[in-house]
């Protein structure tokens, strides 16, 4: 999945255009050289390319702000009562000095709240301080829509408004630990069949399904299902990223230190991402197409074409053997 | 012959080299340097130098119990400038983040709560040296020991930029009660956006001498 994506300071931009050339998706060539996030896929290949250093990739998601002990937050804050004072003295007095001394203030004060617990938007911290502000009586001409844009903008990728850091960074290792069980009882199952130890395989089935049921769960609740749209764009992300950036080195390795097996493993899964990464663009173009659609899927290798195949392009298996969807 | 050091922006003045350039001939003791000279690349006035290898007398800082401190002014309540400040702290976050909508929305927040905060009563300059003496002589040690006592270093960082840029204020607050608004005429003011460092003249340094960004960082100041 897709976890950064590109933006670029315009004032650093020194027009070579190299991102136009590289960017697979077409989301850094635009009329006002803002790139478009819809399209950005965070394969960082622009970054990479620009002379200028003008492109950096962002984190979709912040790691959790550091801590704060308590003693430095009060110690901090009496600082920041002090600065916010003579901000409002200084607002009171005429001429250019003052005026400085206003904004001067306002910055030393920016800062010193900022080190006492209040860095990231996206911290609990804000979180919040935004929601105590909806929850308290506030003065006529207070911007209630404001606070609600925020946060349903920074915080919607914990499932709305009610999934703390903390739950948030649970519910995905226990999304990857019963997915993971998933797929290794999966495997067992299989195994058992083969040996002709049925009630274990079953039970492995059913277990397998079990952790399957756990982890969609898991996924919903933190919030990270989103649109068909959106979520074939996270689609492409994952197989692009996999098939351009993760998989290469492994199979480098796999050759080097003489595993075939593994260099084939991950050969199959490589190639066959890039056609999962092209077919999800397909569907992307054709979203709204009322035309029915078949895949089929290669049993050895996991290559979805979109017709029945003499051979597998990807392992060469033989198309009979492909599976309808 | 001896070398004073800046202890805002690192300037040192070397009685033996003197600084010919500004008419101050080599050998010129620092005790003969008129009164109101200031350092040429901060402003700060000679009572912000400290003489050089005279070991810096790290103030012995008797820290209060921060519980002290805090129920003093009971600091954890913020006031609406204070939520202000908090806001467009986020503001610039969001900015840095590449995030226009939410810092807009932020900074919409802010204006809110500044226009809720009660203005000062007979606000006074001598009003802000008396707070900047009571921060520099408390303030700033006390926060400065318990930030380092617990290894914060971001705090450190953030209470070593403002307790410099409080020290500008103070020398400029102080030539201004002498020389009023003479000091202020056909001359630019000048604010470091990052770290507040206020800059009074028309040689901008290239580098903010506190916080060492670039000066197309400093926003110049036109006047209400």
């Amino acid at each position: 999945m897709a976890v950064k994506y590109a933006v670029r300071n315009i004032r650093l931009c020194t027009k070579d255009c190299l991102c136009l050339y590289v960017c697979p998706t077409g989301a850094t060539d635009t009329e006002n050289s803002i790139i478009d996030v819809e399209k950005c896929i965070g394969c960082g290949d622009c970054a990479d390319a620009c002379p200028s250093g003008a492109i950096s990739m962002v984190p979709v998601e912040y790691p959790p702000q550091q801590p704060k002990e308590g003693t430095v937050i009060d110690a901090m804050r009496v600082l920041l009562r002090s600065k916010s004072k003579q901000e409002m003295i200084a607002a009171g007095l005429p001429g250019k000095l003052a005026e400085a001394i206003a904004m001067s203030n306002r910055i030393m004060a920016e800062d010193i709240i900022r080190e006492a617990g209040y860095m990231l938007p996206q911290s609990q911290n804000t979180q919040d301080f935004l929601q105590s502000l909806i929850g308290e009586e506030q003065a006529e001409g207070f911007p209630q829509a404001a606070v609600e844009k925020l946060l349903a903008n920074l915080f919607a990728d914990r499932g709305g408004k009610s999934v703390s850091d903390k739950t948030y960074e649970n519910l995905m290792k226990a999304f990857t630990g019963e997915a993971e069980a998933n797929r290794k009882y999966t495997a067992y199952a299989k195994k058992a069949e083969k040996e002709g130890k049925l009630n274990a395989a079953k039970l492995f089935r059913a277990a397998a399904d079990a952790e399957t049921i756990h982890a969609l769960k898991h996924f919903e609740v933190a919030g990270k299902i989103g649109s068909t749209l959106e979520n074939l764009k996270d689609g492409i992300a994952g197989e692009t990223y996999e098939y351009q950036s993760m998989y290469p080195p492994f199979v480098a390795e796999a050759e080097a230190a003489g595993n075939k097996a593994a260099v084939m493993s991950f050969t199959f899964a490589m190639k066959a991402e890039e056609v999962h990464a092209k077919l999800y663009q397909d569907a992307i173009d054709n979203l709204d197409s009322t035309e029915e659609v078949f895949y089929y899927l290669c049993p050895l290798c996991g290559n979805i074409e979109k017709y029945v195949p003499d051979r597998c392009s990807i392992c060469g298996a033989l198309g009979s053997k492909f599976i309808k969807y | 012959m001896e070398k004073y050091i800046c202890t805002v922006c690192g300037f040192v003045y070397d009685e033996a080299q003197g600084i010919p350039d500004a008419g101050i001939p080599p050998g010129t003791k620092w005790e003969d340097l008129p009164e109101d000279w200031v350092c040429p690349i901060c402003g700060a006035t000679k009572d912000e130098f400290e003489q050089e290898e005279s070991a810096p007398a790290a103030p012995v800082v008797e820290k209060k119990a921060a519980s002290d401190v805090a129920s003093t002014e009971n600091v954890r309540e913020l006031t609406p400038l204070e939520i202000s400040a908090l806001c467009t702290n986020l503001a610039r976050g969001c900015e840095k983040q590449y995030k226009p909508a939410e810092a807009e929305s932020f900074m919409t927040l802010a204006a809110f709560f500044k226009s809720a905060a009660p203005s000062a009563q007979d606000p006074a300059f001598d009003q802000l040296l008396t707070r900047i003496e009571e921060d520099l002589t408390e303030g700033f040690p006390n926060a400065n020991a318990t930030a380092k006592e617990v290894g914060d270093r971001g705090a450190l960082r953030a209470l070593t930029w403002s307790e410099k840029v409080t020290r500008i204020l103070k020398s400029l607050l102080t030539r201004y009660a002498k020389e009023g608004d003479a000091m202020l005429e056909n001359t630019g003011v000048y604010v470091c956006t990052i770290c507040g460092f206020v800059y009074v003249g028309d040689q901008l340094p290239e580098v903010c001498p506190v916080c060492k960004v670039p000066n197309w960082k400093f926003a110049e100041v036109e006047g209400r």
